[in-house]
Formats: structure tokens, sequence, C-alpha cells
């Protein structure tokens, strides 16, 4: 029977659980001690080496790189668990976020002996940052158009174009740069792109700012003026780059930073309902259910593809649900709120954060447009 | 490296039960002649259930039972509403007859139905009682829970429809008859409103699947402007609204579903379990219901069409066993009470772990 879009439900075992109240302890403790101060979006907005080599050395970064490569050698599930304990405190993991959940499992999957030991290592550690070079100023949701250009020299590539917003490219060390490295074929459009490794401290590189709206800098645009990129820094299968780049979407689409972005500010709009500070009101209530349905269909859909079934839809399904969702709940709080009435200044620091970054939720890898066209797809509509 | 059993176990009811029961109810769905306005129990198809032991899935064996469990129950249910079928599963065996062995009670497998008489002995909207031959009622007295299987010729039944068109009666019972019941235990009392909505949520699911095929179907087959519908993304993006916000109900009642299984209803987490799938549920249903007629046009408003077979039970069951505010309130409450440390804490396991010490 396929009629349930979902894959079934699971029950979380005694090691997740045990991982969880290791990793709960222990952030408690960071916050405690001043060490980080909770936030919203902190996979986008919250970038902190120092935290980062910390988790590295706790063993909760490479959870899923084997040992002989510097990793853990764990499961995506225990790394989906901690993931989920990171977000909903609001910790700064930024600096780590594209390594551990992009670079790191394509550089497995794809990266030759030497590469794989040249970056996961430092990856594990939370020593090598990563940062993402897919879209261009021409190329969002059409990513197959992108106009980067990888020309061959000798002993390797000069790639020339701009790309758009590079998370963190102004602290990262690396990124991987989606370019054409044989001219466009009308017919197949998704031939002739591959990936490189870039240097972002490369001569060639210009990284400038793009400042979001709410007069933050962590989005960048990616100036590549011939960089010189040796061939032993090409990824996987050159002209494969397309494939490469859609194989880890169920992954990318279905963890929890799909769902638990403005965690933070509903548990403190919980204790402030509590307190007195907001008026008890059932949307509360609607929100927290929302989003314990959601968390249990994104650990389905986990458990699913550890054990390598196939569940693109339905993360395209939690990403459609889940972006939306962590985007009501700023606009939920935004209601409660009276302007004049008190100051409370942890909930207002939130809570505006939340809704200047919420526009982002329902755009950022995969819009909810393309979205709704890939659910429709899988239902055999398209 | 860790076995996948060891860090999750996914739950699922028997394969060939499902297979089972999917190819039964799609056939009595094919063979069903048009939709009616009022929907009366088909004991045709009562008796067929009867006879593959169905109607006492839930029963033990020791008392004549088949001695299934939640999963296969919720099975049984959602595939049931999927195909509209009119009978009393839930009623009958998932809460009637689970009672009335909760109580010690005898089952003599006439058709029960149940429900919960106010302090005064009435009981409304009371599901299939006209066609019931007794009626277990589960009745608060004072500080005891009793439970009693009254004949349905010493009630008073006054004949209803909900909104769904099924039998939704009013039943007066004789204080006496009420009194006389058996004392059961307080968690019984308590997981009736639980297992009751749970079921109901099982219920909603199933239908809001077949609400997914049917609205699938006729977006791939009306032909305007000479494609068919389904390849307008403004109607691509209806559907993939419809089928998105049933997975979630599913995704919500299954993990209810299987924390009762696996605990028989012991699980502290239950009443959250129970209330995130009724909260999720009955909020889909409100966009699974809208866009599905939106999609299916003119004909799907019309008693012909399946439709409304689908669409108006689950807007009938998302108000039974408490009103979707009710169970906002009730999360509102624990989320409150849960506060900002613990809330995350509730979510995962339903319960809030003890405060730390300051």
């Amino acid at each position: 029977m396929t009629r349930s879009m979902v894959p079934s439900v699971a029950t979380e075992g005694p090691v997740l659980t045990e991982l969880r109240l290791e990793v709960r302890a222990f952030l408690a403790e960071q916050i405690a001690a001043g060490a980080f101060v909770p936030h919203v979006d902190t996979w986008l907005t919250r970038w902190d080496r120092d935290f980062t080599r910390e988790l590295g050395r706790r063993g909760w970064l490479g959870m899923v790189i084997p040992t002989e490569y510097g990793g853990q050698g764990r499961t995506y599930l225990e790394r989906f668990v901690v993931t989920e304990e990171l977000l909903v405190v609001g910790a700064p993991v930024a600096a780590h976020w594209v390594a551990e959940r992009q670079i790191g499992p394509s550089l497995l999957r794809y990266g030759t002996e030497e590469q794989k030991h040249a970056f996961l290592p430092g990856i594990s550690r939370g020593e090598l940052t990563f940062g993402i070079g897919m879209s261009e100023p021409d190329s969002g949701s059409d990513l197959a158009s992108v106009r980067t250009r990888a020309e061959q020299v000798e002993g390797g590539w000069r790639l020339t174009g701009t790309k758009v917003w590079t998370s963190g490219a102004h602290e990262a060390d690396a990124f991987f740069a989606l370019a054409r490295s044989a001219p466009p074929d009308a017919a197949h459009r998704h031939d002739g792109l591959s990936q490189f490794i870039v240097d972002l401290r490369a001569p060639g590189v210009t990284i400038r700012p793009i400042i979001s709206m709410a007069g933050d800098h962590h989005f960048n645009e990616v100036h590549l003026d011939g960089v010189f990129v040796p061939d032993d820094r090409v990824l996987g299968e050159l002209g494969s780059g397309w494939s490469q780049v859609t194989s880890e979407l169920g992954f990318e689409r279905s963890g929890p930073e799909r769902v638990l972005s403005t965690f933070p500010l509903l548990a403190t709009a919980a204790q402030a309902m509590d307190d007195g500070r907001l008026p008890t009101d059932v949307g509360l209530g609607r929100h927290v259910a929302r989003v314990a349905g959601l968390h249990q269909m994104s650990f389905a859909v986990s458990t699913a593809l550890e054990a390598h079934e196939n569940a693109d839809t339905a993360a395209a399904v939690v990403k459609l649900l889940g972006t939306t969702e962590e985007g009501e709940i700023a606009d939920y709080v935004d209601t409660l709120t009276a302007s004049g009435w008190a100051l409370d200044e942890e909930l207002d620091t939130l809570l505006h954060a939340a809704i200047l970054q919420r526009p982002g939720f329902t755009l950022r890898g995969g819009t909810n447009e393309i979205l709704r066209g890939v659910i429709a797809r899988g239902l055999g509509m398209r | 490296m860790t076995d996948l059993r060891d860090l999750a176990v996914p739950t699922r009811p028997d394969p060939d039960l499902v297979g089972m029961l999917t190819e039964l109810f799609d056939d009595y769905r094919s063979a069903r002649v048009a939709p009616t306005e009022v929907v009366d129990l088909d004991g045709d198809l009562w008796r067929r259930l009867d006879g593959l032991g169905l109607t006492r899935l839930t029963g033990s064996e020791a008392a004549g039972g088949s001695g299934g469990g939640w999963l296969e129950a919720a099975a049984l249910l959602g595939i049931a509403a999927g195909a509209a079928a009119p009978v009393p599963l839930a009623e009958h065996d998932v809460l009637g007859g689970w009672l009335l062995e909760a109580a010690g009670l005898a089952n003599d497998g006439g058709l029960r139905t149940v429900c919960r008489p106010d302090p005064s002995g009435v009981a409304l909207n009371v599901t299939w009682a006209r066609d019931a031959s007794s009626i277990v009622a589960l009745w608060e007295d004072r500080d005891d829970w009793r439970v009693v299987d009254v004949p349905v010729d010493r009630v008073g039944i006054e004949e209803r429809r909900n909104l769904a068109g099924e039998p939704s009666d009013t039943v007066e019972f004789d204080l006496g008859d009420l009194e006389a019941g058996v004392v059961v235990a307080h968690e019984i009392g308590e997981q009736f409103h639980l297992r009751g909505a749970l079921a109901r949520c099982a219920q909603v699911v199933g239908a809001m699947e077949r609400i997914v095929e049917v609205t699938v179907d006729h977006a791939r087959e009306r032909t305007q402007f000479g494609r068919p519908i389904g390849r307008f993304q403004a109607v691509q993006n209806l559907v993939a609204d419809v089928a998105a916000e049933t997975a979630l109900a599913r995704a919500a009642t299954d993990t209810a579903v299987a924390r009762a299984a696996a605990s028989d209803w012991r699980d502290p987490g239950m009443l959250f379990a129970v209330a995130v799938a009724k909260s999720c549920a009955g909020h889909s249903a409100s966009v699974v219901v809208r866009n599905a007629h939106q999609v299916l046009g003119a004909i799907g408003t019309t008693l012909e069409h399946e439709l409304h077979t689908l669409t108006k039970p689950i807007l009938a069951r998302r108000s039974e066993y408490g009103s979707l505010h009710e169970w906002d309130e009730t999360l509102t409450a624990l989320a409150a009470s849960a506060g900002h440390d613990r809330l995350w804490s509730l979510v995962t396991t339903g319960r809030a772990a003890p405060r730390r010490p300051h």
C-alpha cells in the first residue's frame, strides 16, 4: 500500500535518547556559563568558531564521517538528534553548518581518497569551515541556468563568474562552486555542470557582503575572476555536477533546521504565557502540536533515509510544512504582543529577529513553490 | 556501526492485514451504489466483517475477540473510513468492547455503541444508538467511574443525525441502571476520552488519504483549456497542500497509535500524543476539505459524487471526543506549564522532564 506519502513513524531508541540528554546537559551548562546567548535561526545567523571547535572536541561534529577520516563513524539519526538539541536552544551553529550538512556527505560520496583525507578531519574537528556556491544573480530556483564558467587550463581549471547568497563566505575557508565545464545544450540542460572545491583565499576571489534587511552580514557575493582550481580539486565526475548537488536533497530538505529555526521563540512565548507576560491563547497549543507532528515526520523521514529508502517527496513535504510553520510561529507571537505596554527584552529580541529572518525560511534550499511542484510530481501530476 | 534498530524502530501494522483490509474495502467502495443523504448502518457489511473476526478485532481471544492491538485497530478504522463504510467499528469494538472487558462484563457479540451520559443520565450525539442491541455507558458517579451495558429497550432514544448524515442520537438512561454499573479503575475513565479521540483521528486520516487519491485522479483526468487541470500550477499547489497536510495528520496520529500500542496506553505521554494528533488532524482537515472541494469543482458538491462521503465525516469526527479548541487548550496548558526549559522535552516525549534545580 502506497497511499501514505510519509514513511512509517518510528520510535526513538535508547541510544538516541541518551545522546539527547547528554547534549542537552552540555548546552544547559554552556548557557548558564554565558558561552552563548540563545537566538533564532542560528544555523544562518550565529557563527562561532570556538563553540564549533568545542562540539568537535566532544565528538558531535563529523558524526557521519568514518573514523578513518577523523570522524565519529556514527549515523545520520545520531546526527539528527544532536542537531535538534542544538537548534532548540538556539546555539551558534553556523560555522560548521554547511560543512556538516552538505560538504562532508558529498566528499564521502564523491570525493577522492586524497580529498577525503585533506578535508574530512578538519571538518570533524570544527576547524575547517565551508560555504556553498550554487545560486547566481540570474540563477535562483532555476539552478541549471548557472553561468559561472570553468575553462580547462594546464593542470586544472579557471573559474569565472559570480555566486550569491553564499552564507559565511567571509568567514569560511573554502566553498563548493557549481560551474559550467561544457557549453550549454538546450536539449540536456543539466549536463555539463561540475563541482569544484575552491579556496576562498585564492587569488582572483573577491567577497562582498550582501546585507540582510535586519542589517546583518551573513550572505555574500563571491566573484571569481579566473580563479585557478587544480585538477585534484574537482569533486566527483566532470559533467555530473547536477546529479551530485541534487542527490543529497533528501537530507537537506527533511532536516530539523526546516522546522526548528524559531523554536527558541516558541519556548520563550510558552514561558511568557505561564508568567502572565503574554495572554493565554490556544494558538500556543496549536503551534506546539504542529511542531511536534513535524518533528515526528522529520524523524520518520530520517529513519527511512538511514535505511536507504527513497523519501524525496516526503522530505519536500517536511520542508514545505516546516518552513511555513517556523514562520507562522514568528507571526503568531507578534500578534500577541502589545507595543507600549511592557518591555520584554528577551522576547522582543527573539521576536524581531524571527520576523526579519522569516522571509528567508520559505526561500532557501528550494522555495515552497518549487517544493509544491516536487510534491505534485511525486503524486504523478507532472 | 550501531544497529539501526537500537536507534529507531519503525512502527507499522502487519502488511498482510493491511493488504487484506485494503482489498476488502476497495471492493466495498467500488460495489457501492450512489451515495445517499442519510447514511444508515450497512448490515450486510457488518455481518461480513463479523464473519472475518473484524468486528471484535481488539477483543482478547479469551473473550472471543481476535486479539489485535491498536496498530491493527487504527489500520482497520482508517481503511474503513477511506471507503466511507457505515459500520460502528470504533464504537462497538475499540471503545465498547474494551470497556466491557475492562469491567469484566460479558460480551454476547450483539452490536454495541458507547457513550458517557451526563449526571442526569442523558448522552448526546451517540452514534449508531438506534442500531445497537445494547449501549455501553461510562458514567462518572461522584468519585467513581462505572461501566454498564444497558439493553436498548431500557433507554429512551431520540433519533438525530450528525453532519455526515449518520445516526447520532440522544440517549436517556434510567439512573438506576447507571448506578448499578461496575466500578472500574480511574485510568479507564480517563483513557476513554483519549481512546475515543485517537480512534476519530485514525478515521479522519483514513478519509483524508482517500481524498488525496480522489483529488489527484480528478486533476489528472479532468481536461480544461486543452489539458488536464493538474498541469496548472495553481491546481498543483492546492493538491500538494492536501497531500502535505494529510501526511502531517498521518504522522501525528501514527505516533500516538505507536505509543499506545507499545505501552498499552500506560505511556505517561499519551495525553500529549493524542492531543497533538487531534490538533494536527483537526487543523489539517480545514485545508484538506477546503482544497479538495476547490479542485473537484462543482461536481464535487453533488450528492452523487464520492467526495462528500469523505469530507462530511471528517468534519463530523474532528469535533467528537473534544472540540479542536478544547484539545488546543489542553496543549496550551501543557506547553505553558512546561515553560521555556522543558517545552522541547514535552515535544519529544510527551511529558515535561522534572525541572532542574537552580
